[in-house]
């Protein structure tokens, strides 16, 4: 595989994120299996994964702007979940088929082997592997062929999640527990990225039309509802984005943080911009047309998928077990 | 001004600081002094002065001032890391913020030498407190409409007029006083900036009672007071632009720790539900760790806010207006922390423990004070305004 676009590794994370611009818009509208051999040829697949793998070997933090662009742009694809798994199967032949998009794969954020079922998996009808909780801490990464995939399409038909039957599943791989932890955090970082990328997507293209929109002949960004509206999206879009960044760093005393009320602050604050931008746009807004309800809808599937509102309500049982 | 030997090197780095900072405080805060304990009682002012100058003797204010002016010549990251600490008390806010935070900025900038010498020390040292006469009955967020009035005399300046909401005017030695030297046609121009004894003949100060119960405001009147020229801070236009800049950063960079504090305070309240069996079963309640986790996740926003400001000051990055995010977040943050906690301390009753009895006057004192915090330092309207002219660059026409 040649790295055609990615810059050199000493440089800083937040230059990745105009690197995987063009190739993310390349991607958008292209069928799976092809878009994941533009993200692969820019590297974006392997950014964390082993550079023996055909990685780059960077840390999270270089994921992290290319999540966002990810969202930004609402790339139809698994990339987060890609690239993690890619990075946790270091050594493996499945790594390197990963890191070159010769195989996709997806992860079901719901569910384990011991109930028999998972769910949540984005984009599985066009994955060949998808990671599954083994339900003992650790993970398998299973054949999507050997699964019963069974599609949800309530609050996506066009990009519905997947539920997974997972008698006879084929396992082609397994993640200790300790590695899955960790795998686990790093998703929460970089779908609070996705969701954070999603927001500011539509931030951008609602200030634009309301700057240009003109009614009673002036634009709408001169009514103050709007303009405040909008001020408030902006807000919402920075708070997310600052909690985000601040999970790539430890404390003064080395403490990691814990990323269950980032992601659930990132998923209501994008849900919020969202919405509103669907408001802001009118009844444009409200078309199948303009893609902001392919966001929406994104964001509300992984609300859904850690159990709509669940994540802070267990954030704060944590910081109420650690007040002595 | 003695400082403590055990203040640690700056090459230290921050982490040591903290450290340092974390240990001194726990060290020496005088127990009564501390919010979340049974044994509080409102600090004197004299306690809250004694307790501020031993922070400073001990390196724990005025660290990014100038060593010249009695600063310790640190880093915003030091700075931070000890406001981390203070936040992580309970310990009585600041009597003289306007002086640390907006008045010794301005000298430092606009200030002669001479007043550098005389007034930052000072400020440090708890010798002089200040207040802000920036706002009037009919100059709110709009200062081009300011009134009051600065004539020259001679070598001196005659003020009359009246500024309000004026917090801690008093119990301060000095007001950072604007004033107009033409018209009110003149808007922006022509402002003129002071610092005014608050002992000046002609200064009259009315309390107002505030919907807490507390007078911490006041109306401050002007009547022919007579200044010298050695009291103005710059030349007309420029200590007002000073201010603008002043303004801009104290916004993203004032109170620094209020994240933390207001982390603290959540502890607070979940410690008092603990301490008591009725109120520790609304912690099994879904909907209360809910909440707790929402607020939680916007506290921590909150830091990233700040933490991300320091960087970018750090590295000589211009903030611009992304002070009014900053300011925006902390006050609608901590009025959604007050809602909680109000709501959690009306469960509290007469035969609650100590602890809970304590946090339900400290939190019904603080949900009434917290909505003052969208209206002081700049109203919520105000921050959308700035947001959508200045950040998102919006036309209006």
């Amino acid at each position: 595989m040649t790295v055609t676009t990615l810059p050199d590794t000493d440089l800083k994370p937040e230059e990745f994120a105009q690197a995987a611009v063009a190739p993310i818009a390349d991607a958008v509208g292209r069928p799976a299996r092809e878009a994941a051999k533009v993200l692969a040829d820019a590297g974006l697949l392997g950014v964390c994964a082993d550079e023996d793998d055909g990685g780059l070997g960077l840390g999270i933090a270089f994921a992290l702007p290319i999540a966002i662009e990810a969202g930004r742009q609402m790339l139809p694809l698994p990339l987060v979940e890609h690239l993690l798994v890619a990075k946790a199967l270091h050594g493996t032949p499945e790594a390197v088929a990963l890191c070159s998009g010769q195989r996709l794969a997806t992860w079901a954020l719901q569910g384990d082997f011991g109930s028999g079922i998972a769910g949540h998996a984005r984009h599985a009808a066009d994955c060949d592997w998808v990671l599954v909780a083994d339900g003992q801490g650790g993970a398998a990464l299973c054949e999507a062929a050997s699964l019963v995939l069974q599609p949800d399409e309530a609050l996506d038909p066009e990009y519905p999640q997947y539920w997974l039957r997972l008698e006879g599943a084929q396992v082609l791989a397994r993640i200790d527990a300790p590695t899955f932890t960790a795998l686990q955090r790093d998703l929460q970082v970089l779908l609070a990225g996705f969701v954070g990328g999603s927001a500011d997507g539509a931030l951008v293209r609602t200030a634009e039309y309301m700057a240009t929109r003109v009614q009673f002949g002036r634009p709408l960004s001169a009514k103050q509802a709007v303009r405040h509206m909008l001020s408030r999206m902006c807000l919402a879009r920075e708070t997310s984005d600052a909690s985000v960044h601040r999970l790539l760093e430890v404390d003064e005393f080395g403490a990691e943080r814990d990323t269950g009320a980032a992601l659930a602050h990132a998923i209501a604050q994008s849900a919020f911009v969202l919405e509103k931008a669907i408001h802001l746009h009118g009844g444009m807004g409200f078309t199948w047309e303009l893609p902001l309800h392919h966001g929406l809808r994104e964001v509300r599937k992984f609300d859904a998928a850690f159990g709509a509102g669940a994540l802070a309500r267990q954030a704060g049982q944590l910081f109420i077990a650690s007040v002595e | 001004m003695d400082r403590s030997s055990a203040i640690p090197d700056a090459a230290a780095g921050p982490a040591v600081y903290r450290q340092y900072a974390r240990d001194w405080l726990r060290a020496n805060l005088p127990p009564h002094m501390r919010a979340d304990s049974v044994g509080y009682r409102t600090p004197t002012l004299d306690e809250c002065r004694d307790w501020e100058a031993a922070m400073y003797r001990a390196g724990l204010a005025g660290m990014t001032w100038p060593r010249a002016y009695g600063g310790l010549g640190l880093t915003l990251r030091e700075h931070l890391a000890v406001n981390k600490e203070i936040g992580a008390l309970a310990m009585p806010e600041s009597i003289s913020s306007i002086g640390k935070e907006l008045a010794g900025p301005i000298i430092q900038t606009v200030g002669t030498e001479e007043q550098k010498q005389f007034f930052l020390p000072r400020i440090l040292a708890m010798e002089h407190y200040w207040c802000q006469g920036f706002s009037e009955p009919d100059a709110g967020s709009d200062l081009a409409r300011l009134r009051t009035r600065a004539t020259p005399e001679g070598d001196q300046w005659r003020i009359d007029g009246q500024k309000i909401w004026t917090s801690g005017a008093a119990k301060a030695h000095y007001c950072l006083l604007l004033t107009r030297t033409g018209t009110v046609a003149d808007k922006h121009r022509g402002l003129l900036m002071f610092a005014v004894p608050m002992d000046t003949p002609g200064i009259r100060v009315v309390p107002i009672k505030s919907i807490d119960g507390k007078e911490s405001f006041a109306e401050v009147f002007f009547d022919h007071v007579q200044v010298p020229d050695s009291a103005r801070l710059g030349a007309p236009d420029e200590g007002w632009n000073a201010a603008i800049r002043v303004l801009g950063i104290e916004r993203a960079t004032n109170r620094m720790y209020r994240a933390w504090r207001f982390d603290t305070e959540l502890r607070q309240l979940v410690a008092a539900c603990k301490s008591d069996r009725p109120l520790s079963a609304l912690l099994q309640d879904g909907y209360y760790q809910r909440r707790f986790g929402e607020v939680l996740g916007e506290i921590d926003a909150l830091k990233g806010l700040v933490e991300r400001t320091v960087r970018q000051l750090t590295a000589g990055d211009a903030i611009g207006a992304r002070g009014s995010l900053t300011k925006l977040h902390w006050s609608e943050c901590h009025q959604a922390f007050a809602g909680l906690a109000l709501a959690v301390v009306s469960h509290v009753t007469p035969g609650s423990s100590a602890l809970a009895q304590r946090a339900k006057k400290a939190f019904t004192t603080a949900y009434l004070f917290s909505r003052a915090e969208t209206l002081y330092a700049g109203t919520t309207e105000i921050q959308l305004d700035i947001i959508a002219q200045r950040i998102l660059q919006l036309p209006k026409d």
